[in-house]
């Protein structure tokens, strides 16, 4: 056989062969890999809702509640879920809508969740990002995004946005902490949630709810 | 071919899966030849996952598992793989072993590669694998390669776990998650978190090994990464 015809069948037939293993390799763990997925946004949806949950629920009770509290809806180019428990008469007591925007060393994903009167945050989650860890990455931590509870999303004189300051800056109603170290980070946070509370107005503006 | 067969060997042979060398095999990947601290490869993986002691334990696993497993195959391989495309064919194995390691820690270990990000993925960038395949599995039988790559994955894993205690300790006042510099009295720093730590910390290391036992200035080169 010619030196190159035989390159030839080496190449072909290690490919196939390497196409066939990761083939069975990503068959094998594509349920898992799906379900994992699916109970990341789950769990993040219900814990930016403060949904109360048992401390050592697994993904497929995560995923119970979700699917017996949380309905799907869409309200012009976002997709709202609404939160009526079941123990609650099916009255919608919170809203949560997710929403993405640039980090600094790639995007964002998170979830914001508000009380019915759309201004109120009952909790945030920024739960996919690539940030710096330990400096831009700490938006995924506990005690950033428990600054945001109770907080809302238009200023004091009724402009939706958002404001992340700088540390030992005087907070307002629609202000949290930022990260030391991390003002990039920060100042893209801050863009983000100002974009979302703009949608959230812009919607609301016309749907007149 | 009758007296092919008088003239064989017929003392009986220990078995000897290593060549004999197992030993020396692993004290070259571990110590001698160290890849991170004699040959400063791995580098831009071991700047990425040593803020962390559990980040740089399962690096050092994963990436022990890719070197054992492609040094294993490219070597089975090694008298059938064409001169002209054996790179190719080296990444090619080197891809479907770190793909694999990827897709299983998305599945069965999903809080570990949310951690880790794209790093489990850009081992195949790591120099340590490809060199080891290029100038030890390219050479010599499976079976030493096998341990060969163990011994550079063990090599760089040791590297990483130590520096990784040192950064978290000093970053973070924690080794493991678990608090050792309570936040009350110790000012976490920061820069140990940052890719300099990782350069302060590896290049103290580096001149300690160097003063206890100093390489020998004549080493083979090669592309550094």
């Amino acid at each position: 056989m010619s030196n190159s015809a035989r390159i030839i069948v080496f190449t072909v037939i290690l490919g196939l062969v390497c196409s066939a293993l990761l083939a069975g390799v990503n068959f094998a763990t594509a349920s898992y890999r799906k379900a994992n997925e699916r109970a990341e946004e789950v769990r993040n949806i219900l814990a930016a809702l403060n949904v109360p949950l048992p401390s050592d629920a697994s993904q497929q009770e995560l995923v119970k509640i979700f699917d017996r509290d949380i309905k799907q809806k869409r309200a012009g180019d976002l997709t709202v879920y609404e939160y009526a428990p079941a123990q609650g008469g099916g009255n919608v007591v919170a809203y949560a809508i997710p929403f993405t925007g640039a980090g600094l060393w790639g995007p964002v994903s998170a979830v914001l969740a508000l009380e019915p009167d759309m201004k109120t945050i009952r909790g945030v989650r920024f739960y996919k990002q690539e940030e710096t860890p330990g400096l831009g990455g700490e938006i995924s931590s506990e005690w950033f995004q428990k600054q945001f509870n109770g907080k809302t999303i238009v200023s004091a004189s009724g402009e939706p946005g958002f404001t992340v300051l700088k540390p030992e800056t005087k907070a307002g109603p629609n202000a949290v902490d930022g990260i030391t170290g991390a003002t990039m980070t920060s100042s893209r946070v801050e863009t983000m949630m100002t974009n979302i509370a703009r949608d959230i107005y812009k919607e609301k503006a016309n749907n007149g709810r | 071919m009758a007296d092919s067969v008088t003239t064989a060997p017929v003392a009986r042979r220990r078995f000897q899966p290593f060549g004999g060398k197992a030993g020396e095999i692993l004290l070259e990947g571990v110590y001698k030849a160290n890849p991170v601290t004699k040959q400063v490869l791995g580098i831009c993986i071991f700047l990425a996952v040593t803020n962390r002691v559990a980040n740089a334990l399962v690096m050092g696993a994963a990436l022990t598992f890719v070197t054992a497993m492609s040094n294993l195959f490219i070597s089975a391989l090694r008298n059938s793989i064409p001169r002209r495309i054996r790179m190719i064919a080296q990444v090619a194995i080197i891809a479907t072993f770190v793909i694999m390691i990827d897709q299983f820690f998305r599945g069965f270990y999903w809080s570990m590669s949310k951690q880790l990000g794209p790093y489990v993925a850009l081992i195949i960038t790591n120099c340590i694998v490809m060199g080891r395949a290029e100038a030890y599995a390219m050479q010599n039988p499976p079976l030493p390669s096998l341990l060969d790559g163990i011994a550079n994955g063990i090599g760089y894993a040791i590297i990483l776990i130590f520096i990784s205690i040192v950064r978290e300790l000093v970053g973070s006042g924690s080794i493991l998650g678990f608090t050792i510099l309570p936040a009350a009295w110790y000012t976490k720093n920061l820069i140990f978190l940052l890719a300099p730590g990782a350069f302060f910390t590896g290049g103290f290391l580096i001149w300690i090994l160097e003063t206890i036992s100093p390489s020998s200035q004549s080493e083979e080169g090669g592309e550094r990464k």
